[in-house]
């Protein structure tokens, strides 16, 4: 039984895609295309993608129930050569297998080599190819010469001047014997003389010495810059330490040992464990480090002790090293030398800083709870920094931890710190290198811009985000630089939003249409050292899912709670790509697959069509309602152009010559309505069923109106589809459609909607939080949106935001007789 | 960890013009200079025009002026040091034809719209196109790593050209 019929049929004004964008290709064949017929199984579950499950990662992406990591001690004392810019230390570590496997020998990365002029890095160097991190050079072609920057010769003279990367010696177990080792490139090999079994440990020793690289120099995350222009003749130093002992490389569940070569893309992958580490620096240094300061009073003034005391409850930073104390310390050196003392537990790597040029600022954070109620947040910046350092880094610091903490587990290190050097943005545990500057000006003040103060608080809250991702929830960044950017740049996206959301901050969909529609493209799921666009690949793209997860599919209850049971989850822990993607699905009750399948394992891209709109209304079936209508249909409907054209020429017709001549057809037209209607009409009533002629009676009553809305999936990826919904009378509505409509027809589906009033207009993604590419096949009727460029013609440049408000500010307010001259000189421009 | 370059000034090399030098300048990337700018190069049927859109991130901008013509210039505040900047680009933006023969763009202008500032350029849609040559070199002067993806939208169909590492010029051809 049929109660809908076609009454209308609204057609838009472009016609059906190309149907060449949807059709798979011919003859590939595999589990989601088949090679008969079209469908994709857009939807099929990630059971042979990801990895089986096992009593180590269990299939809900939690850690199994054997789930086991190794542990790595380290005691290590150092001696920085300031005047030479050279590191020795000596370290001993300590090795627990807690894997079931017995060990012949460990794996240690040293990645100092790749600074070596015989590293992989530097012989696989792709001169001026993709991704190249360091100075810029080009290649030259038929026409061109190649180019070399002055930078990349003095990175190679560097190199070649002075030796790089590490001496290692006295590699000795706890007894003192001599240990065989191998070195491979970034890598070392200890072997053990007695194989290492499920739950025992080891200990060696072994020494170590390398001269630090120049950051600007070679591109490093760690090194040192040098200040000229300082009033110490010879000018300073900031050091920043990082990569700079030999870390035992992990060995895993999943990968064994996870001694990939270190080509400089893909960063580090590494074991948590407890640190005692000393340093031995000029006596005029401050040290900033992972961990906490054992001996304070050898190594700060007691002034210093009691600023610190102070700053534990204080409301803003506190000086710990005013900038004028900072200034004096950089007219002269010392040559004394003193040793701080840290240790650190549970942490997966250990940085530091030393310079006699840092300014240092704390402030107390009462976190509360009972894991760390009280963290120390601190920034150290030379003079260099200032004033912007002093007034955000901490404060922003704090911030970060307040909102991360929300989203994962109390931040459970005692400090959080900030260091500005030369590092644009890293980060390890407890510590962070900042790079963002301000500007000194003639009259020795210094200044900085508004993209610059965004600048240090984005980079702060991005780098001690990464603190909670990946230096706590320690997934494997050689592999993956997604799971700690991607989510990382999600959160901080949160964090800055919070902070201040007047200042432009984090992903929307829309900034990453251009980039998902590119042809040039990497899945998510690649390999780090494999990615061509490391920015959208694997910061943007990943951080505008995670958002259209939480705003769009999940919503923030459910995103929030699981996003929160995989960050507890997997504290401490070590998290894989598939350990993220079920703990989402276990914990919202979401199937996510075809998003994990559509974002993370395909290039494919977002572009729902609204193609076209079906207008109908209910028939009654009672003749004496429907035929009318019929009949009024009929009579809206253009008459035919060839006799509205005889009537306009003056034709009299036969009939209009001859009226007198009529029969029963020219009083009765095709929507008459006869008794035998009516009986069939009666009839048709008498067959329903109680509540087939309730539903009716109801449907009639209420006369609804009902709309067939056709889309097509030009991009390929499955994405609900959300429409806003104008009526007549210009009230709204929106409607949820979830991606599932898609799974059995993922190319062109079709919704029935039904509404109370009539519909003007219909839009997919009002809001875009899809990241929807096209824009202009998402309205009914078809809308032109006009590009950039047609936009900024006709709006005139950029609004309010073309402004030079700073420039502007200063203008002084005319008289009213100013104003009146000027009106006056104006009419006489015109005459 | 965020991504940064360190300061460079260029130089050819001597295999085919010894000591000539090409200079750029300093500066310095971070966590959220992606040092990833992208261009739509979109045949508007409506306008007639080839309109070409290149988004850098507001502050990957900053710092290029600032390494290149004012070390103080501060692009949300100035509009001169936008333009400074709009400049810069298009000197290092070409469309070509297949032949090799320059198409005159015209610039439009350019604007800030959150994180992202725009420059515009367009031209009349040259009739008998049958391809485009790109040169994209902005920002690849001062950072390695710079990577300028550029959309050609035409017809419906996105082609897709990306100018990274040695990547001098590249084509599309039209059917």
């Amino acid at each position: 039984m049929t109660l809908l019929c076609f009454a209308r049929h609204l057609s838009l004004r472009h016609g059906v895609l190309a149907l060449s964008m949807l059709m798979p290709t011919l003859g590939q064949a595999d589990a989601i295309r088949q090679t008969k017929g079209n469908f994709e199984d857009k939807f099929r579950q990630l059971d042979e993608t990801l990895p089986t499950a096992n009593t180590w990662r269990n299939a809900a992406g939690q850690p199994g129930h054997e789930y086991w990591q190794q542990k790595v001690d380290y005691r290590i004392s150092a001696v920085l050569d300031e005047a030479n810019r050279r590191l020795t230390g000596t370290q001993g570590v300590s090795y627990l297998n807690n894997s079931p496997d017995t060990l012949t020998y460990l794996w240690l990365q040293l990645d100092q080599n790749i600074f070596r002029t015989d590293s992989m890095a530097e012989m696989s160097d792709d001169f001026g190819g993709v991704g190249r991190r360091g100075p810029a050079v080009e290649a030259g072609s038929a026409s061109t010469p190649a180019r070399l920057s002055l930078e990349e010769l003095r990175r190679q003279q560097t190199m070649a001047d002075v030796p790089m990367g590490y001496e290692i010696s006295g590699v000795v177990d706890s007894s003192g014997s001599p240990l065989d080792f191998t070195i491979v490139g970034t890598l070392m090999r200890i072997d053990l003389p007695e194989p290492l079994r499920s739950g025992q440990s080891t200990q060696f020793n072994l020494d170590f010495a390398f001269n630090i690289v120049e950051e600007d120099a070679v591109s490093a995350r760690s090194g040192y810059e040098h200040f000229p222009d300082d009033a110490r003749e010879g000018g300073n130093d900031i050091f920043l330490m990082a990569q700079w002992f030999p870390r035992l490389a992990a060995y895993t569940d999943y990968e064994g040992w996870t001694n990939k070569e270190f080509l400089g893309r893909g960063e580090f992958t590494l074991e948590f464990g407890d640190y005692e580490v000393e340093m031995t620096v000029p006596a005029d240094h401050i040290v900033s480090s992972t961990g906490v300061l054992n001996n304070p009073a050898q190594v700060l003034t007691e002034e210093q002790r009691a600023r610190l005391s102070a700053a534990e409850t204080a409301a803003r930073p506190v000086f710990i090293v005013t900038p004028d104390e900072a200034l004096e310390n950089e007219r002269e050196a010392s040559s004394d030398t003193k040793t701080w003392r840290f240790s650190a537990q549970n942490v997966r790597d250990f940085a530091w800083a030393t310079s006699r040029k840092f300014i240092w600022d704390a402030k107390g954070y009462q976190q509360g709870g009972d894991v760390r109620p009280f963290v120390m947040a601190m920034s150290f910046f030379p003079k260099e920094g200032e004033p912007l350092w002093s007034t955000y880094s901490t404060e922003s610091v704090i911030h970060t931890l307040e909102v991360y903490s929300r989203f994962s587990f109390d931040y459970p290190y005692p400090t959080a710190q900030s260091v500005n050097g030369p590092v644009g943005g890293m980060e390890y545990p407890m510590i962070t290198f900042n790079g963002p500057r301000t500007t000194l000006q003639d009259d020795g003040s210094r200044t900085y811009s508004l993209a610059e103060k965004q600048f240090l608080i984005g980079v702060v809250i991005h780098e001690i985000g990464h603190t909670y991702f990946p230096m706590i929830v320690n997934s494997d960044e050689r592999q993956w630089t997604w799971m700690d950017e991607g989510l990382n740049s999600y959160l901080d996206g949160v964090a800055g939003r919070e902070w201040d959301p007047d200042i432009p901050w984090g992903v929307e969909p829309a900034d990453i249409t251009d980039y998902m529609r590119s042809q040039d493209q990497v899945p998510i799921m690649t390999q780090s050292d494999s990615i061509s666009r490391l920015g959208p690949n694997a910061y943007s793209k990943p951080a505008a899912a995670l958002n259209i997860l939480r705003e769009t599919i999940m919503g923030r209850e459910l995103f929030d709670f699981a996003f929160k049971q995989y960050a507890n989850l997997w504290m401490f822990k070590r998290p894989t790509p598939a350990d993220f993607f079920r703990t989402m699905e276990e914990a919202s009750g979401v199937d996510l697959d075809w998003f994990w399948r559509g974002w993370f394992y395909s290039t494919d891209h977002v572009d729902i069509a609204l193609q076209r709109v079906y207008e109908m209304r209910l028939d009654t079936e009672n003749p004496d309602i429907d035929y009318d209508r019929r009949r009024q249909e009929d009579a809206a409907k253009p008459g035919s152009l060839f006799v509205q054209r005889n009537v306009e020429a003056g034709m009299r017709t036969w009939v209009e010559r001859n009226p007198e001549v009529r029969d029963f057809y020219d009083d009765n037209d095709r929507f008459t309505v006869t008794n035998k209607d009516r009986n069939a009409y009666n009839a048709f009533l008498e067959d329903l069923e109680v509540w087939e002629r309730e539903a009716l009676d109801r449907a009639i009553a209420e006369d609804k109106n009902y709309y067939v809305l056709e889309f097509a999936n030009v991009g390929g990826l499955v994405m609900p589809i959300i429409l806003g919904i104008t009526y007549e009378d210009a009230s709204t509505e929106d409607i949820y459609i979830p991606a599932e409509i898609w799974r059995r027809s993922p190319d062109s589906v079709r919704k029935l909607v039904v509404t109370d009033k009539q519909v003007a207009s219909i839009v997919v993604d009002p809001y875009w939080e899809t990241a929807d590419v096209d824009i202009e096949n998402n309205y009914y009727p078809r809308r032109l949106i006009p590009s950039r460029v047609e936009a900024f013609k006709s709006e005139g440049a950029g609004g309010l935001t073309g402004r030079d408000l700073m420039q502007d500010i200063k203008t002084e307010l005319k008289t009213e007789e100013e104003t009146a001259e000027d009106a006056a000189e104006d009419a006489g421009d015109t005459q | 960890m965020s991504r940064r370059a360190a300061r460079r000034k260029f130089l050819l090399a001597a295999c085919v013009l010894p000591g000539v030098l090409w200079l750029g300048s300093v500066n310095e990337a971070d966590a959220h200079q992606q040092q990833a700018a992208l261009t739509r190069v979109l045949f508007n049927g409506r306008s007639g025009n080839v309109e070409v859109m290149h988004r850098f991130l507001v502050h990957d901008a900053e710092h290029a002026v600032r390494q290149l013509l004012d070390p103080e210039a501060d692009i949300i505040a100035s509009a001169p040091a936008r333009e400074q900047f709009a400049q810069y680009v298009i000197e290092r933006f070409s469309l070509l034809g297949l032949e090799g023969n320059t198409l005159p763009l015209e610039y439009v202008g350019q604007e800030i719209d959150g994180i992202f500032l725009w420059v515009y350029q367009e031209m009349p849609i040259p009739v008998q196109l049958n391809g485009l040559s790109i040169i994209h070199n902005a920002l690849r002067d001062l950072w390695p790593e710079q990577n300028n993806l550029v959309n050609i939208e035409r017809d419906g169909m996105v082609q897709t050209l990306n100018f990274t590492g040695t990547v001098e010029w590249q084509s599309v051809t039209f059917e």
